[in-house]
């Protein structure tokens, strides 16, 4: 068991920064999943961690040692790779105590060893098996016995999952916590899969373009992004953005307004380009937006296609109906917006209809930095008060609770 | 043109179905649901193999007869005693010529070199090749001109690079020699394939030169195989790099061990067209090799029969080569 730090952590190729001074402190015993997309320099910097790589500057300690300089094989780390990685010619139990075989250990302690890793990860009764006789799930407990039975400080595991189908891997997942809780170890996880990283991890780091984005517990990375990238990555489907520009009155976008006072944005004065953004689960046909404290003013909308998952239903808004329709991009375009709503909802194609949003789940962005501004604008108070005139008022007041918001306008 | 073409085939293979396996209606097969009895004249005469017979008869026959009728009459040859003009006598068979092979000192000498060549020349070309893929495969630049380079030798003919190291092998003017004499090492300068003690060496070397090549692509092939991930996890666990490649990397390259000792060795057998461009027919005890002799006790000497025996020798041991490599191919379903 041991903590990691990275400081400073830079890796340049000729031509390119894969990691891009990377600060970071993973405590003991901590499981950290290192997510983002492909090719942001998250296996990279695991394997600076492992020592498979050096990186041009920086320095990686473990524990309190610094290990910048050390071989992988003295650094107390144990690997598990995405494809697995078995040696092909070596059965169960020669793949697992292929490093203490290595190392010298005494045939006693070999077996013990062995022994009690099989028997973590369920493995008993299939050591003499070869790997090619086995299943996608049992080599990776494999794997993960080849790792554990060296009692290393660090695991690190470089997307062992994502070689497995769906349902395995679900279930794969429950059993890494479980096997954490277990060994209290030190977990380095690396992934590209959001979910993967929201269900397991104690901290979420969040990479792109070899940089640390965020690093926060999941529920946090979720909501309460530190920018866009952070608000786009994490959460699936992705969140809705809609450019706009700060006025004396809010929030104005193409195709609709969002009012509050300008001056309680931090960072930001009118006239500012910002990008609002609110999560489909955070937008609400009007008529059953009835228990939200807050909400925005109703946007006209028109349904385009509706995708039933069972759970839920994905609902596209066209804010615009004359405005082309573009399926690709759709959540980049200020034109769109994905709602999720319950599947019980009475909702069909091509439909008029108003949606509201939750202003405490309002996140708004610095549109040309990506830097997040504020979380919530339910606690911002509206411009000033009386001074309202026409429609888009009633966003600012607190609603009743129940229906019927038409009559309280 | 694409439907009708499709429509053709389907309406064939409804007609080539034995007739109580027509298709149902709906797109099954209507098999055994019809009890009537299937004769073994019919289940023969709808089993793929006859059915397939204009295809595979008419090559089978052109191999029969152009290669194992050969291969047989060289065997029937091999049981007379014919030699000189004339015709073999067909009628008195007998093992005589099998019987005087081993007292024949010629035929122990170049069944020697043959088994030294054999062996030597596969196994230093596989270590030269495994350490050359090895070392190419080690994203070192330039990677394809060397691969390049080191396969290159072999896509010349026997005849150049026999012709080419005769001369570098020229006592005097050989580059070797002149070579070891400019710096300095006199002493080691030697008439090369002059002299019968390194004769058959030389030839090995030379051998080796021109397909280590050919053992370097099949290891690099093998090697490109193995996902980086083995180096990474050997590495992790705590391998050493000469430890990583012996216990990790080089067990996993088995099967292509495997194919280029078939290959190499079947090429130590035919070795014969670079020490007939060497030598001529009689290359000296000390580099004698079956195939050679076979050529001249044959054609040199028209003793046919004694010819055809040693024939025989040769191609039992590609036979004893080859037979076990498709064996094992066989049992792995790669054939």
């Amino acid at each position: 068991m041991a903590r990691v730090t990275l400081e400073h952590i830079t890796k340049r190729y000729e031509d390119v920064t894969a990691v891009d001074d990377m600060n970071v402190e993973i405590r003991d015993g901590e499981f950290v999943c290192l997510v983002g997309p492909s090719g942001c320099g998250k296996s990279t910097t695991m394997e600076i961690v492992a020592g498979l790589t050096t990186p041009t500057e920086g320095t990686v300690f473990i524990g309190d040692a610094d290990v910048t300089k050390l071989p992988p094989k003295d650094r107390g780390v144990a690997m598990v790779f995405q494809n697995i990685a078995l040696f092909p010619h070596m059965n169960v139990w020669e793949n697992i105590s292929f490093g203490l075989r290595l190392r010298k250990f005494d045939t006693d302690e070999i077996d013990r060893r062995v022994e009690h890793a099989a028997d973590i990860v369920q493995l008993e009764g299939m050591l003499e098996r070869m790997p090619d006789e086995m299943s996608g799930g049992q080599r990776q407990r494999v794997a993960i016995a080849r790792a554990i039975v060296r009692n290393p400080d660090v695991f690190l595991m470089d997307e062992p999952l994502a070689n497995l189908d769906a349902k395995l891997r679900v279930h794969m997942r429950t059993e890494l916590q479980r096997l954490h809780k277990e060994l209290d170890t030190t977990i380095i996880y690396v992934t590209h899969d959001q979910a993967e990283a929201m269900t397991m991890s104690d901290r979420i780091a969040v990479i792109n373009a070899g940089r640390l984005q965020q690093i926060d517990p999941p529920l946090i990375c979720y909501n309460e992004p530190a920018n866009l990238f952070v608000a786009g990555f994490i959460g699936s489907p992705s969140m809705n953005f809609v450019e706009g520009d700060l006025t004396r009155d809010g929030l104005e976008t193409p195709n609709f307004s969002v009012e509050f006072d300008p001056s309680q944005v931090p960072n930001a004065t009118v006239g500012d380009r910002l990008t609002l953004g609110i999560r489909p689960e955070d937008v609400f046909l009007e008529h059953r937006a009835g228990n939200l404290e807050t909400t925005t003013d109703p946007i006209d909308a028109v349904t385009d296609v509706l995708e039933p998952m069972g759970d839920e239903i994905f609902v596209y808004l066209l804010l615009d109906e004359s405005a082309e329709r573009s399926m690709e991009d759709a959540l980049a375009t200020p034109n769109q917006l994905l709602m999720s709503v319950s599947p019980d909802t009475e909702i069909h194609e091509d439909e008029r209809t108003n949606v509201v949003l939750d202003r405490s789940k309002v996140h708004l962005f610095d549109t040309d930095t990506g830097e997040a501004l504020v979380h919530g604008i339910d606690d911002l108070p509206g411009p000033t008060a009386g001074a309202d005139t026409g429609a888009g008022t009633a966003g600012t007041e607190t609603r009743a609770t129940g229906s019927g918001t038409d009559t309280e306008r | 043109m694409g439907p009708d073409i499709a429509a053709a085939l389907a309406r064939l293979r409804r007609q080539r179905r034995p007739p109580e396996q027509q298709a149902r209606t709906d797109g099954g097969l209507d098999e055994g649901s019809a009890k009537a009895p299937v004769s073994p004249v019919s289940k023969l005469w709808y089993s793929d193999a006859v059915q397939a017979i204009p295809f595979w008869l008419p090559p089978a026959l052109l191999m029969g007869w152009f290669v194992y009728g050969a291969v047989g009459w060289n065997l029937l040859i091999s049981l007379t005693d014919w030699s000189g003009l004339g015709q073999p006598e067909y009628t008195s068979l007998s093992l005589e010529m099998y019987r005087e092979l081993p007292g024949d000192r010629s035929f122990r000498a170049a069944f020697r070199n043959t088994v030294i060549l054999l062996v030597a020349f596969t196994g230093v070309s596989l270590a030269i090749g495994l350490v050359l893929a090895i070392l190419v495969d080690r994203d070192i630049r330039f990677e394809n001109t060397f691969r390049t380079i080191y396969l290159l030798p072999m896509a010349l003919s026997f005849v150049v690079t026999a012709i080419f190291w005769s001369w570098m092998y020229n006592p005097t003017t050989g580059t070797i020699n002149v070579v070891l004499r400019g710096i300095g090492l006199d002493v080691l300068a030697s008439d090369w394939i002059g002299n019968p003690r390194t004769r058959l060496w030389a030839i090995i070397f030379a051998l080796t030169w021109q397909f280590s090549g050919y053992a370097m692509v099949v290891y690099l092939a093998g090697l490109r195989a193995i996902p980086d991930e083995h180096y990474e996890a050997a590495k992790v666990d705590g391998a050493s790099t000469l430890r990583m490649y012996w216990r990790v990397i080089i067990p996993q390259l088995s099967a292509a061990t495997v194919s280029a000792v078939v290959v190499l060795m079947v090429f130590a057998l035919k070795a014969f067209d670079f020490i007939f461009v060497m030598f001529g027919d009689n290359p000296g005890r000390s580099a004698d090799i079956l195939a050679v002799m076979m050529f001249r006790v044959a054609f040199s000497r028209a003793q046919w029969a004694y010819g055809a025996a040693v024939a025989t020798v040769l191609f039992v041991m590609a036979l004893a080569i080859v037979a076990p490599y498709l064996y094992v191919q066989y049992r792995r379903g790669a054939l």
